[in-house]
């Protein structure tokens, strides 16, 4: 008799999902899905309203990462507008969507995964948290916490607010740096450095320790995709796309804002609220990719700051080629902190930093605009059409967990095929399940919006469909 | 052990685009009008609260933490001492009590505020929306009321009573 295991509701994601395990008569995986069990209406109901309302709409989306869902919006924005914002504005928002980085890296890293990584995954479920970390870790613990107030203190700074800050509009920012918030951002960098350095160094210590996960945590070969630079550095708020193979080879370079919806397509599975995106070229589910810190450190050649250049070529001693284990994601996401920091001070020390024109104005001068920027968890994709009068009259929103879908449901396939035996499985078993969807640090309210509680669940459903074990938590 | 800075912090949450839910950021607002002449007083109004704010109150000499109670009558106001929580309590990362808080700044930062205290106000509705109910508005007076004694008798050493 064949059976299924639900993980409902998975838990320490940003979202609400669950797993169902599927298993044969003789107790062997037979499937498995990560499904998102949310809508997002977003798209729907943005129609109607004046366009140049969309970035402070669209940042509702999400709590975590809203200042990705402003830039793009706003990008998006000025390609209707068909404006260039001032250099200074440019700066401001380079700086915002990397403190906003920080703070979800390390939230994603202390806070959700930190758990599994410094206290194991067998550790006593109960207390498997943060402050688990705290009591056996406590210089770590106050890392992780002073790493996301860092992040959250610069989007403040210059935003006003923590979350949902209002300050990029369409065409740039609505006020300039002052010389008191530039220098109380530089007097937190020697910190933020001696965290991120911590972070690295206590990861490094345990990775050894997870070489069984790391051989099944969604380890495969996929294409992945990120913005960068044309000097191959990395890029978070221009730039263009790369779409690269597992071999390392390009599949296209140069995927504008414009061109995304030419070559990426989304498909839909009857499992998930969350769409499936892949390149059109190579077809649907052969085209999927991966997106976010580990695809963005596969793709560049180079961060563009020294200390974090030192870690990427470390980084990229873990392979000869892209590295395929998504469980390297944890270690992609520190080196990302730690590169955040260094390009914070860069932009600080930029002399036009404090300059008062960051606004650039104009009116409807195309009818339809679409803006990219990385995200913490990958690349985000606004697009939008409007009438003559600004009005919105379409928009679509493809976000980097829908670009993950795939390697995700794949990745819970692998490690259950792996861990789950005769129909069984522990809790130990279903935490590295979940963690493997963990590494990716999902954000399902963005691929699908969210309300209200924020946990997964995992089901074991036999071959007659009947659910013979669930593990709900949250 | 950090040095403490802030002789009362005052911590208040709710989200202000749900009814009586707004209770806790609207006695932050009336608070720091009230206070706006005091150094001593520090006031952080959040939507939630979440676990970065230890550190602001393992700084603290005395917290005040202001919310609003889906337990509580609406209207009916409460001041309770607060504890931290015991053991390790399993942390959401959008939102955190206040026992879970000052357990956090302890594990953390080795420091315990040395007042501790919770006022709550009974949400009778909290719909969308930026309106309170009647019953909240009538409570209001008597809310800052209780606030600001509060607040002064934790400046004084005094320890309030609920």
């Amino acid at each position: 008799m064949s059976q299924t295991i639900t993980i409902d509701p998975v838990t320490r994601l940003e979202g609400h999902g669950k797993i169902t395990i599927q298993l044969n008569g003789q107790g062997e995986v037979e499937d498995a899905h990560f499904h998102v069990t949310q809508v997002r209406g977003f798209e729907k109901f943005s129609e109607g309203r004046p366009y140049y309302e969309m970035p402070g709409l669209m940042a509702r989306i999400c709590g975590i990462c809203p200042v990705s869902h402003l830039i793009a919006s706003a990008r998006a924005c000025e390609a209707i507008m068909s404006v260039r914002i001032p250099p200074t504005a440019a700066l401001l928002r380079r700086m915002l969507n990397l403190a906003q980085m920080v703070q979800s890296h390390a939230l994603s890293f202390f806070y959700l995964a930190s758990p599994d990584l410094l206290l194991g995954m067998e550790f006593d479920p109960k207390l498997r948290n943060i402050l688990g970390v705290v009591a056996a870790k406590p210089a770590l613990g106050r890392a992780g916490v002073a790493l996301r107030r860092f992040g959250q203190h610069i989007i403040e700074l210059l935003g006003s607010k923590r979350v949902h800050p209002g300050w990029v509009v369409p065409g740039g920012v609505t006020e300039p740096l002052s010389t008191a918030k530039r220098d109380e951002i530089l007097a937190m960098l020697p910190e933020a450095y001696a965290n991120a350095a911590l972070a690295l160094s206590a990861y490094k210590q345990i990775a050894d320790r997870f070489d069984a996960e790391i051989d099944v945590f969604a380890n495969f070969p996929s294409n992945f995709m990120s913005l960068l630079n044309e000097d191959g550095s990395i890029e978070f708020t221009t730039g263009a796309l790369r779409l690269i193979d597992a071999q390392g080879a390009t599949i296209e370079d140069g995927i504008t804002a414009a061109r995304f919806a030419e070559v990426i397509g989304e498909a839909v599975e009857p499992y998930s609220y969350t769409k499936f995106a892949y390149y059109k070229p190579l077809g649907y589910p052969q085209g999927s990719y991966r997106v976010g810190p580990l695809a963005r450190l596969n793709i560049v050649s180079s961060m563009g700051t020294p200390r974090a250049e030192k870690e990427l070529a470390e980084f990229k001693q873990l392979a000869s080629g892209p590295i395929l284990s998504s469980f390297h994601y944890h270690h992609a996401r520190l080196v990302e902190i730690l590169y955040g920091v260094e390009k914070i001070e860069e932009i600080l020390n930029d002399p036009g930093i404090l300059d008062k024109h960051v606004r650039a104005t104009a009116g409807v001068n195309r009818l339809e605009g679409a803006g990219q920027a990385e995200a913490p968890r990958g690349v985000l994709h606004h697009h939008y059409k409007v009438d003559e009068n600004g009005k919105m009259l379409w928009a679509n929103l493809v976000i980097a967990t829908g670009q993950n879908n795939r390697a995700m449901n794949l990745g819970v396939l692998q490690a259950a095929r792996h861990y789950v035996k005769d129909g069984k499985f522990t809790e130990g078993i279903l935490n590295r399940v979940e963690a493997v969807v963990r590494a990716f640090d999902p954000c399902l309210s963005c691929s699908s919006h969210a309300f209200g509680q924020m946990p997964l669940a995992i089901s074991l459903v036999s071959a007659h469909g009947k659910v013979v074990d669930r593990a709900v938590r949250g | 052990m950090i040095p403490s800075r802030t002789r009362c912090l005052i911590l208040a949450c709710g989200n202000t685009l749900r009814g009586d839910d707004g209770i806790g950021p609207w006695l932050a607002h009336w608070a720091k009008k009230r206070f706006s002449a005091n150094p001593a007083v520090t006031i952080i109004s959040r939507q939630q609260w979440t676990p970065e704010l230890a550190e602001d109150i393992a700084r603290a000499q005395a917290v005040l933490f202001v919310d609003s109670s889906a337990a509580s009558e609406p209207g009916a106001i409460q001041l309770v001492p607060v504890a931290p929580a015991a053991g390790h309590p399993a942390l959401a990362t959008h939102h955190v009590d206040a026992p879970q808080l000052l357990a956090l700044a302890h594990e953390l930062y080795g420091s315990w505020p040395r007042a501790v205290f919770l006022l709550t106000t009974g949400a009778g509705a909290t719909n969308l929306g930026e309106e309170f109910s009647e019953p909240v508005k009538r409570a209001l007076p008597a809310a800052c009321a209780l606030l600001e004694t509060t607040v002064r008798n934790l400046l004084t050493g005094n320890t309030p009573r609920p």
